[in-house]
């Protein structure tokens, strides 16, 4: 097993003194390449921290970030930049799409963002698997939150990131349009070997998860592997409790 | 209400300041212009009363009511008014005195002083209670004789003159040398307002005025008991006609008067750039409150959900603009204190001194000031504020606010249209009123119609950025095409913006056309209508060239033909009309002047030393065949016949013959000197000899044809200079307007930049888009100004064709710099910005509340 990003003895304290929260207390994990990862716990456990953390948007106080080869935590900002933008592809809850693009611009962003051209079978493969052939030359304002999340989605994947963070990319949907992202996300792992972590509190979520991983109060607590959502309730309970 | 307005503020203190800058500027303009007439007054008040401290009345030739009392009208009275006032009861002592325009040559053989501070010269008091010349012992004692003179102290140091010197003097003849026997203070000061002081002694003060057994003024002072207005009453009932008394008090509040006349052009000059400002201003604080309003929309709802009412958050806003407009104006009296020391010191540097003293801020000042602030913050404040009533309570529950309702297009573009031609209309009529509000209308109409061009702009804004952005698209993709795009996004902020660079750049054209314009049509005129090889006219606005500098000029070989020109001004004394006119040699003037007067008619002026009328005021001021008495300055009246007419404007409304001028002045010089060169000679050749003459009349300059026209259009470039310099300020604002907007907009963008920054764009490339984002504003303001600006000039131009300025001249290299330097200012307006947008914090930016 190859891991494609790994994090050791993670450790960030927000504020000082009395006013200060410990986001991450020393979490040490690996997630796979290939695979779907999900992190879960409650509001608070430091779960959303994590994932900015791997994904180069926040520094650690403590430990290491490593992907592929490369210590996150040695680099510098332009750096950061320049491995967000080659290694790294994004799915945010919301917001994801800058209003003034349309589909197409929005999905090729990070592309011209590089300098770099689209590889149009891949392009095309992409857009078929989100199922937005038709719309792709309209703006945001013009597409349902379920559309927008799968231009974001097309987006992630478009420029073949090595790993794919994902921070509850269904938690505005309605639950149809939910099951149809994370079905899609679940493809992209099953048949391009797209590898993804994706931060969620919702159970039917994670079940689409190769791994789950739950954290409390800064430190992984457990974990599943192929998990069902009754599984994962059932596993939240006995945490709970 | 009151406390979230003023945590909204305390909350934006970068905000606060770009928007409170045009306040500021603006009412630094309006207060500075204030301090500065009201202490330059109260200084010289003081001054002249100190001046007249032991004298209680003042004798002097009655001022004429019209004309302008500089140039060659000396006023003066006969020597036996002394003798009058001497004989009068209550008369303690009384001392005469002669004065006129008198100037020093340099060591390096140039007249000192010219336009500018004046150039004075009279005659030594012997009392010294009647005189605040005061010659210290060390500084050599008084002039007693011809040939002696004693000048101030600041010109005897700028120039380095010493006590024995000799230095030469020009009045009305060619230069004299005296020995300057005595240096004198000006009471305590060296100096008073820059001018220079040459005293003489009494009798060859008349001589070298050409005032012999003649005086200017009489200073008396009244015996113990007697009170000034009752001396002034006694000694006016026993003067001549045309010789009044007034008291010494009435004396200075004349000179007072008389100075803040001369001011006048600075005041309302200031007051106008204070408009302006103020009006750019308001666009900008339009635009901020705008923004505001719709960047707390959720906030307004939420205030709105909780039970505001409508009225109460339209307020709420409005006591925000209060607060920020009544402490950016108080900043502003201060700034325009400042403006006014630093009016001071420029004019001192340009050798105008003031005298010393205390700053003068009336309560009238801080009032305006406030007033004028507050005001323009509320007005522009207040269509936003309505805005913010309008959010419904439910806005506070909606996650997507972007979109805003799209506005009827059709109706902003009649609104528009009607606006730009209401202001359109109002500039017209303005023009052609010869009422004296006429300008007031032209600047209003002018305001209307960048209203009007600002109402329409949003049409604009979106094609004009897809073109003007092509290129940026083409070179910078990624930045370069979220540019264009965002700029696209909220047509009207993009035009608002835009449209208070509009202002600024559209009054910078208005002025470079009309400036180019004017140097054409001068150039042109100057050389049709004095076809003389070459002139010679005076250094200095008073002094005029010496007729015995013409007969020399007539001696030379070089020279063929001589003629004169001068301005009278007169009063027709049936009408009551003041008017300006030409005087002219008609023997002479063929071929060196050209009126459009037929050569019979000229002939018929010789002959009848009558008078040629303006073909245009022909029949309706002035009748062809009529006799009129006209009155000079100098109180000398006479009948004079309407003999013929002349067309050319440039020569005023009437043209009476040399002769009949001379009548009118006490001591006659010439304002124009013209000068043909004899056959075979070149002009150079000839211009060289007359030249040569000005060795002894150091206050005359000759110039050729090519010479004459360069110097109108170059005192046209320098008054261009000045208004462009000005006009920059209101540049300068809307400039900081684009910073703001662009601020604003950043923080609006928080969500979009964050997450532009986590898929991969650099700081870099984020810079370089809110760059392009400003250069794109910036451009399309300048062009929208360029356009509006060039459209009033072309009218203004049209318009006055029939005063002389028919030339509509582009001046096409200024107008690309114009377009290049809004492009630099657009960079510039954007480093704020583009800095704020690269260090957002992501996590922030993307963090979802």
């Amino acid at each position: 097993m190859t891991s494609a990003i790994s994090v050791t003895d993670a450790a960030k304290i927000y504020g000082t003194g009395d006013a200060a929260v410990t986001a991450l207390a020393g979490v040490t994990a690996s997630f796979e390449q290939g695979k779907f990862t999900a992190i879960m716990g409650p509001s608070g456990s430091g779960k959303s921290t994590l994932l900015h953390c791997l994904a180069g948007l926040d520094s650690l106080d403590r430990g290491d970030v490593l992907l592929g080869d490369v210590e996150l935590g040695a680099l510098s900002d332009k750096d950061l930049t320049l491995v967000r933008r080659e290694k790294i592809g994004f799915i945010f809850q919301a917001f994801n799409l800058i209003p003034t693009l349309t589909a197409k611009e929005n999905i090729l962003l990070p592309l011209s963002i590089a300098g770099h051209t689209a590889d149009p079978d891949w392009y095309d493969e992409v857009v078929h698997a989100v199922g937005l052939e038709d719309r792709l030359g309209h703006r945001p304002s013009e597409l349902s939150g379920g559309e927008q999340q799968r231009v974001a989605a097309a987006r992630a994947l478009v420029s073949r990131p090595d790993i794919v963070f994902a921070d509850e990319p269904s938690g505005n949907l309605d639950s149809k349009s939910g099951a149809e992202l994370l079905a899609f996300m679940r493809t992209a792992v099953d048949d391009f070997g797209q590898t993804i972590v994706m931060v969620t509190h919702d159970a039917f979520a994670a079940s689409h998860a190769d791994r789950v991983i739950f954290l409390d109060d800064g430190q992984i607590i457990a974990e599943l592997m192929d998990p069902t959502s009754e599984q994962i309730l059932d596993k939240m309970k006995q945490l709970g409790d | 209400m009151l406390k979230v307005a003023w945590s909204s503020i305390r909350a934006n203190k970068v905000r606060l300041l770009l928007t409170s800058f045009a306040i500021v500027i603006g009412v630094s303009f309006v207060a500075g212009s204030f301090v500065f007439t009201d202490t330059i007054s109260t200084r010289f008040d003081r001054l002249f009363s100190d001046i007249s401290a032991g004298v209680d009345v003042y004798v002097q030739p009655v001022q004429p009511d019209f004309g302008t009392d500089f140039g060659p009208i000396q006023l003066s009275m006969p020597e036996s008014v002394f003798d009058d006032v001497m004989a009068v009861d209550g008369v303690a002592d009384a001392e005469a005195g002669v004065g006129g325009t008198a100037q020093l040559v340099g060591k390096d053989g140039e007249v000192v002083g010219g336009f500018g501070p004046p150039t004075l010269g009279f005659s030594w008091s012997e009392d010294p209670d009647m005189t605040p010349l005061r010659i210290a012992p060390e500084n050599g004692r008084p002039p007693q004789a011809a040939g002696e003179i004693a000048i101030d102290v600041a010109t005897a140091r700028d120039k380095d003159y010493q006590l024995g010197d000799m230095v030469g003097v020009i009045t009305t003849g060619p230069v004299e040398e005296f020995t300057l026997v005595g240096i004198a203070n000006f009471g305590d000061e060296d100096n008073v307002a820059g001018a220079t002081l040459v005293i003489f002694e009494f009798e060859e003060a008349q001589r070298m005025f050409g005032l012999e057994g003649r005086i200017s003024q009489i200073s008396v002072a009244a015996d113990p008991g007697v009170t000034s207005e009752d001396l002034a009453g006694r000694i006016g009932a026993v003067v001549p006609d045309g010789v009044e008394a007034i008291t010494a008090a009435q004396s200075t509040a004349d000179q007072t008067a008389e100075l803040q006349e001369g001011l006048s052009f600075l005041t309302i000059g200031l007051l106008v750039f204070a408009i302006i400002a103020v009006f750019v201003g308001s666009f900008v604080i339009y635009n901020t409150f705008r923004i505001i309003v719709a960047q707390r929309t959720r906030e307004l709802a939420l205030l709105r959900a909780i039970g505001a009412t409508g009225g109460q958050v339209t307020r709420m806003v409005v006591l925000e603009a209060l607060i920020i407009a009544f402490v950016s104006s108080l900043i502003g009296i201060l700034g325009g204190i400042v403006l006014s020391q630093l009016l001071a010191a420029a004019l001192s540097a340009g050798g105008l001194g003031f005298p010393d003293g205390p700053l003068t801020l009336l309560p009238r000042t801080v009032i305006v000031g406030i007033l004028v602030g507050v005001v323009v913050t509320v007005v522009a404040s207040v269509l936003p504020a309505r805005r913010a009533a309008r959010i419904p309570p439910v806005a506070a529950m909606r996650a997507d606010l972007s979109a805003t309702p799209r506005k009827d297009l059709r109706t902003r573009a009649i609104v528009g249209v009607i606006v730009v031609g209401f202001g359109g209309s109002l500039v017209l009529v303005g023009l052609f009123t010869s009422i004296s509000n006429g300008l007031v209308l032209l600047g209003v109409g002018a305001g209307l119609a960048f209203l009007g061009v600002s109402i329409l702009a949003p049409l604009a804004a979106r094609p004009f950025a897809l073109f003007v952005g092509w290129p940026i698209r083409k070179a910078f993709t990624v930045a370069g095409d979220l540019a264009v795009q965002n700029t696209r996004r909220q047509p009207r902020r993009t035009a608002s913006t835009a449209s208070a660079l509009m202002i600024g750049v559209a009054l910078v054209v208005f002025v470079a056309i009309f400036g180019a314009s004017i140097k054409v049509s001068i150039g042109n005129t100057v050389g049709e209508i004095f076809p003389a090889d070459i002139s010679a006219s005076s250094t200095n606005f008073t002094s005029g060239v010496s007729p015995q500098f013409t007969d020399e000029l007539r001696m030379l070989p070089e020279i063929e033909q001589v003629t004169t020109l001068n301005s009278p001004q007169v009063r027709f004394q049936e009408l009551q009309m003041d008017a300006t006119g030409s005087a002219i040699e008609p023997a002479t003037s063929e071929g060196m002047i050209f009126t459009g007067a037929t050569p019979e008619a000229i002939t018929k002026l010789a002959a009848t030393d009558g008078l040629l009328v303006l073909e245009e005021i022909e029949g309706t001021d002035l009748l062809l065949g009529e006799t009129y008495t006209i009155e000079f300055p100098n109180g000398v009246t006479g009948p004079v016949e309407v003999v013929g007419v002349f067309t050319d404007g440039n020569f005023g409304d009437f043209i009476i013959t040399r002769d009949r001028y001379a009548t009118g002045v006490e001591v006659l010089t010439d304002q124009l000197v013209l000068a043909n060169a004899s056959q075979g000679v070149s002009v150079d050749e000839a211009a060289a000899a007359a030249d040569a003459l000005t060795a002894d009349y150091p206050n005359v300059q000759v110039q050729t044809k090519s010479e004459l026209v360069a110097d109108a259009e170059s005192q046209i470039d320098g008054l261009l200079a000045i208004f462009t310099g000005l006009l920059a300020l209101a540049i300068i604002i809307a400039i900081l307007g684009i910073t703001n907007t662009l601020a604003l907009s950043i923080i609006e963008r928080t969500r979009e930049i964050g997450l532009l920054r986590a898929i991969g764009m650099s700081r870099r490339q984020l810079r370089r888009m809110v760059r392009w984002e400003s250069v794109i504003i910036a451009v399309f303001g300048a062009m929208l100004g360029m356009v509006t600006g060039a459209v009033l000039g072309w009218i203004v131009v049209l318009a006055l064709r029939d005063e002389g300025l028919g030339d509509f001249a582009i001046p096409v290299g200024q107008l690309i710099t114009l377009i290049l330097v809004a492009g630099i200012a657009g960079v510039v307006a954007a480093i704020y910005p583009a800095w704020k947008a690269s260090r957002l914090n992501i996590l922030d930016a993307i963090a979802y509340e």
